[in-house]
């Protein structure tokens, strides 16, 4: 199936809020985030069966996280994100492990960097970071940079050609 | 912190297997960094460290000199501690690169430490991202007179500071520093 | 007087073993195109290693280094170095082999004991090894012994006098080159050194040794080195009368292996048992018909 076809079948099912083409072999297609188990299960069957990933968007302005669901064509060689947002006050949604049963370690990754929990995910502590004792690090609201000053302190040292370096706009 | 011990202070037997020890250094590189590419030239023919008697070991257990090359995040830290903590006295730790001196490009990362001395006693530190095969040569060769001198003397500082060293290592790993997983 | 020599010949081995092992640290940095470290090293090594502090694991792990190095140091005294010789008798030669397995056998006892997995699995390749070069080399000796009709090391040299081409090297050519190949898995080299193996399991048995006890393996070994090519050198190579030419000789031999081994790589564990069993032990099979039915005449 062609990727045009598949977008216009897409829109006459499900709601959808925007599609943009990235390539001619890639496009982003937002939905609703109650309809998007539906879709998935339908693209898996049309031969999107790779799940490459699953990401991750802090839109803090928007008080939403975006979760962006890339699946890929072997046959078509095509590719397919489908996003949603979810609230980022309370942010809750169901796996997707009972269609692709790869995202089990994607949304364990997504728990514990930004904090969204997988309702129906079996394993959910963390992954990568031990003892972690803060907010979820990959947050918009965490600063790194205070982060590491406080725990890792900072070394004092002089920069002896620091009254050498000439910033940009000072050039005379 | 005092580093400088005087080397009145050793006998006639210490200073005779500090000069061994100065001619024979065995190091065990722990590569978790870019840093790791610059040692294969060191060691083959172009720079050759053997003819220094620096040469690669594979265990803690075997080796003198951690070499730590690049950046360390908490949780290969907690492994770093490990392996200095199984080497042998007297052992030297070498900090290689600017990651290990101040973070570098990860100064403000929330998992990567920034300061290597805070938790293990660095004897030497190599500047530079990278640091050639020069410099690397030339902190051994440093490290040598100063073995040599008995000033390389920071596994004694590891001693006589545990406590905070171990305050150090508690804060950054965030309260534990054995784990068993 | 027996004092004395022993200690001669046990000074002799731990000094010679060790500046072979630094001609081969020089040996192999020349073919690699480096300068090398100098011809001492080896014995900074070592004296290094015993002036660290050390961590026992135990009770059988000391007692596994000073078994092997203990065997090693009695597998020398029956080795004649020129007309040094501690102990001799008939069927030294079988004494020398079993003591050998001795030191084999501590050496393991002791790894295994440290309870880490790579040196299990280092111990494990080392007595797999052994199946595979033990074999044609046992069979040669014996056949040469059955020829001679004597098992001694030292009678073994002395009926190859009058002449190099009394040799058994051109006497027993086949069963020379067999044993030379043997040797190489002996003492550890390349192709053979599958049990140490820094890349692949953390050089191996070796891997919980630190301070005197790599120190006490690194004599051990050196001196296996030692009396392994002795040995060669005194039943192929027709001894030697003089101290100094048969430690000349050693060297000669030591050199060519170290030459051969810097230029190939290591054997995985089974291609070590498949080819022993196959070439040299094919070929010890005929040298050892040669020489029962037709004699070394």
């Amino acid at each position: 199936m062609n990727l045009k076809e598949l977008i216009s079948e897409l829109k006459n099912k499900y709601r959808v809020l925007d599609e943009k083409f990235n390539d001619p072999n890639h496009t982003f297609v937002s939905i609703v985030p109650d309809q998007l188990h539906a879709a998935l299960g339908e693209l898996k069957s049309y031969g999107w069966k790779h799940l490459s990933t699953i990401s991750c968007v802090d839109w803090i302005d928007d008080n939403e996280f975006e979760l962006v669901y890339h699946l890929w064509n072997w046959d078509s060689r095509s590719q397919i994100s489908l996003k949603t947002r979810i609230s980022r006050s309370n942010p809750h949604f169901p796996t997707i492990m009972h269609i692709f049963p790869t995202a089990k370690y994607y949304e364990r990754d997504i728990h514990e960097f930004f904090g969204v929990e997988f309702d129906g995910n079996s394993e959910m502590e963390p992954l990568f970071l031990e003892f972690w004792d803060d907010i979820p690090p990959m947050r918009k609201d965490f600063d790194p940079l205070k982060y590491s000053r406080e725990k890792f302190g900072e070394r004092d040292y002089k920069v002896p050609f620091a009254d050498f370096i000439v910033e940009e706009g000072d050039q005379k | 912190m005092d580093r400088k011990m005087s080397p009145e202070t050793r006998s006639a037997l210490e200073k005779l297997a500090d000069w061994f020890r100065a001619r024979s250094i065995w190091m065990l590189h722990y590569c978790t960094g870019c840093g790791a590419v610059e040692l294969p030239p060191s060691m083959t023919s172009r720079f050759d460290m053997e003819r220094f008697g620096i040469g690669p070991m594979a265990t803690p257990r075997q080796a003198d000199v951690l070499l730590i090359t690049g950046y360390l995040a908490t949780k290969t830290l907690r492994r770093v501690i490990y392996t200095y903590e199984q080497m042998q006295t007297p052992k030297y730790v070498i900090g290689f690169g600017s990651c290990t001196i101040n973070g570098g490009i990860y100064y403000d990362s929330y998992n990567v430490i920034t300061r290597l001395d805070l938790y293990l006693p660095v004897d030497i530190y190599i500047a530079g991202c990278m640091p050639r095969p020069e410099a690397i040569l030339t902190a051994f060769n440093k490290l040598r007179e100063m073995i040599e001198k008995g000033e390389a003397n920071g596994w004694k500082r590891y001693e006589e500071n545990k406590e905070w060293y171990r305050a150090n290592q508690l804060k950054a790993l965030n309260g534990e520093v054995y784990v068993t997983r | 007087m027996k004092i004395l020599e022993s200690a001669a010949v046990i000074i002799t081995g731990i000094v010679f073993g060790l500046f072979l092992l630094g001609v081969q640290r020089k040996l192999v940095a020349r073919v690699q195109r480096r300068y090398g470290p100098p011809i001492w090293q080896q014995f900074i090594d070592v004296a290094k290693l015993f002036s660290k502090s050390s961590i026992s694991h135990g009770f059988v792990f000391d007692m596994g280094v000073m078994m092997a190095l203990g065997g090693t140091i009695a597998t020398l005294l029956f080795v004649p170095i020129g007309k040094l010789q501690v102990l001799s008798m008939s069927g030294d030669f079988i004494v020398v082999v079993y003591l050998m397995a001795v030191a084999s056998l501590g050496m393991a006892m002791s790894a295994v004991n440290s309870g880490n997995p790579n040196a299990s699995i280092g111990v494990m390749r080392a007595l797999t090894q052994m199946f595979g070069y033990e074999l044609p080399y046992l069979m040669v000796m014996m056949g040469m012994m059955f020829a001679y009709r004597t098992s001694s090391i030292l009678g073994m040299a002395q009926v190859q006098q009058g002449g190099i081409l009394n040799w058994n090297l051109f006497r027993v050519p086949i069963g020379a080159i067999v044993v030379f190949i043997s040797m190489f898995g002996i003492s550890g080299k390349k192709p053979f050194d599958t049990p140490i193996a820094p890349a692949e399991i953390a050089s191996g048995p070796m891997v919980e040794y630190s301070g005197k006890f790599l120190g006490s393996l690194t004599l051990m070994h050196a001196l296996v080195i030692f009396v392994d090519i002795s040995i060669f050198v005194n039943v192929f190579l027709g001894g030697a009368s003089n101290y100094w030419f048969f430690l000349l000789k050693v060297l000669a031999v030591f050199s060519l292996m170290v030459l051969i081994s810097s230029v190939i790589p290591r054997f995985r564990v089974e291609q070590v048992v498949t080819f022993s069993w196959k070439w040299p032990l094919f070929f010890a099979v005929i040298q050892s018909v040669i020489l029962v039915a037709m004699g070394v005449r």
